[in-house]
């Protein structure tokens, strides 16, 4: 028997829109979440402000999430589990547990939202030092400083007078395998420089690139506010090493439009860490059988290839970061597509 | 049918060789890009500058494997010719730079070309290797490392602060660890077991490094051919 009700797997920024999306076109949705909160990763890394409109990011998330717990059409589940799945498009039978509790749902159409983890620079080719020096952190660790206006030296609490940010670490680079461009980090990083600026106006704030990827609005609205008003200097040429000096990180690198190389000391060095897909995308694309492309992420594009959040299996769309590198908003853009693929289905 | 185009690149180096006609600079190109190891060496770069950052000698000499790679890319016959010329001996071959994250193996590069150079017999090839004639007899005859004493500090930069040390006091170090070492030239270097010399000597002729020499600087070649033969045909 057919069901026209609608799985959203995964409680980020994507699983969200996709469940109001379609509660809002009238579709009976079920939400699951593997925490006990929603927000998905902007949540649980502590992400300080958005890029777009500068918003704080918890305010945002939970206007998100409020949109879909208030919903009478959304039931959201829990610390919840998909643990196998039958059936075709239109008529699936999926296992879960949620709170411990095993249940069977049948459902029309499933929208994986499992989003992406940030790149371990532990397994970087380069010599960045990441677990040797604590003064050598993340994004993800300086968004969190940023979010509680304390940017220390994790080695002596003393705020940093000097800060680099290395670009790509994880992305673009064949050594590793990911040969892709994660198409946040120039944004980000700029956007944290921004801020590290405001909250430490005596510091000094280098980014090192290979490429600065400021697409669309971001090129007015980050990159040249980094540069013009905060005075963010931009090196072309990557970091091939962090050392130690005193109690200091030396860094190495080429100014390649200087033709030289260099060497600088920091007090603080930021790693602009990549996305990959995380556990819990590579783990669903297995159980529900859809195909991942090589680097794990969830294969989308249909034969056709614009057919942006159909996977390899008719009946189950993806939404956000679990299908590639995405900013947050192109995957709630794209979690309103899949919630009107899912939709149109269910109801056919 | 050559694949260059003379006017397209706009950072194309001048004709720093106006002595060296265009075809034959274009004809010493092709060769390099011809060689089946090119494709693996050079994917495309993106001038992140991770190879110059991670080279010793781009520290002490005007040396950037990025620009020679850039070079080849860009197919700048002119520079390239610069390059095959100058630059490609101030490598250490030390093969740092393959850390590159396209994958590209500058260092490999410098290896084709340095072969290029001298299978052509260019000149500068012989004039940057004239000083290492002495190094070379001694490594190809005696099968061993080169020794420390037997270089002049000053010109290794590149080979850290303890090269001067090593090189005064050699005999101290010796002393502190014996080992088996040759008498004559320099009494401080290892000793290599006949087997292996022998072994070596046949690796030399065989793989075409005995013609290498030959084009390089004939009477050195004279000299060590004279001895392998003699120490191969007594066995």
């Amino acid at each position: 028997m057919s069901s026209n009700k609608i799985l959203v797997i995964g409680g980020g920024p994507a699983g969200l829109e996709a469940a109001r999306s379609a509660a809002e076109l009238g579709g009976e949705v079920i939400l699951l979440e593997k925490r006990e909160r929603l927000g998905g990763t902007p949540d649980r890394e502590n992400y300080a402000k958005l890029t777009h409109h500068w918003r704080d990011a918890s305010e945002a998330m939970a206007e998100l999430a409020s949109a879909v717990t208030s919903h009478p059409r959304v039931q959201v589940k829990y610390q919840a589990e998909v643990k196998g799945m039958s059936g075709s498009a239109g008529n699936f039978k999926v296992e879960i547990e949620a709170g411990g509790v095993a249940e069977s749902l049948d459902v029309g159409a499933v929208i994986v939202a499992t989003g992406f983890q940030h790149f371990d620079p532990g397994r970087a080719t380069q010599y960045y030092n990441y677990y040797s020096f604590p003064d050598v952190i993340t994004l993800t660790d300086l968004e969190k400083m940023l979010k509680e206006h304390n940017v220390v030296r994790p080695s002596n609490g003393q705020a940093p007078k000097k800060i680099a940010f290395i670009q790509c670490v994880g992305s673009r680079d064949r050594q590793i395998g990911n040969e892709y461009c994660s198409k946040v980090c120039c944004g980000i990083a700029s956007k944290q420089a921004i801020e590290l600026r405001e909250q430490l106006p005596d510091s000094k704030v280098m980014i090192f690139y290979i490429d600065m990827r400021m697409y669309g609005y971001w090129e007015n609205e980050i990159y040249w506010k980094a540069q013009e008003q905060h005075k963010v200097n931009y090196v072309k040429g990557v970091i091939s090493e962090v050392l130690k000096k005193g109690d200091q990180l030396l860094i190495r690198g080429e100014d390649t439009t200087m033709s030289r190389p260099m060497e600088v000391t920091m007090d603080m060095v930021v790693l602009s860490v990549g996305m990959e897909p995380s556990a819990g995308t590579r783990a669903i694309a297995q159980l529900l059988g859809v195909k991942q492309n090589k680097y794990g992420f969830i294969e989308a594009g249909g034969e056709g290839g614009l057919d942006t959040v159909a996977t390899s299996v008719p009946g189950i769309f993806v939404a956000g970061a679990a299908a590639g590198p995405a900013d947050l908003n192109d995957s709630i853009s794209s979690a309103g597509l899949a919630a009107a693929r899912a939709m149109s289905l269910v109801r056919a | 049918m050559p694949t260059t185009q003379e006017n397209w690149n706009p950072g194309k180096a001048e004709n720093r060789h106006p002595e060296v006609t265009y075809e034959e600079k274009e004809r010493l190109f092709l060769e390099v890009k011809n060689d089946l190891r090119y494709e693996e060496f050079l994917y495309g770069c993106y001038e992140c500058g991770i190879c110059v950052s991670a080279c010793p000698s781009a520290r002490f000499y005007d040396f950037s494997p990025r620009v020679i790679a850039q070079a080849m890319a860009r197919e700048d016959v002119e520079r390239v010719y610069d390059i095959l010329t100058e630059d490609i001996w101030n490598c250490a071959q030390c093969f740092s730079c393959v850390r590159c994250p396209r994958q590209n193996n500058p260092g490999g590069l410098v290896t084709i070309l340095r072969e290029v150079s001298i299978k052509n017999g260019l000149q500068e090839s012989k004039d940057a290797l004239q000083g290492y004639s002495r190094v070379i007899y001694k490594v190809m005859l005696k099968g061993n490392q080169v020794s420390p004493d037997m270089l002049q500090p000053d010109f290794f930069p590149d080979w850290g602060p303890w090269v001067q040390n090593f090189s005064q006091n050699m005999h101290v170090w010796r002393k502190a660890i014996p080992m088996d070492s040759i008498r004559g030239l320099t009494d401080v270097a290892w000793r290599t077991d006949r087997k292996t010399l022998l072994e070596l000597y046949t690796i030399w002729f065989e793989s075409g490094n005995m013609e290498i020499i030959k084009e390089l600087d004939e009477s050195l070649y004279d000299l060590l051919t004279e001895v392998m033969q003699e120490e191969l045909e007594e066995g």
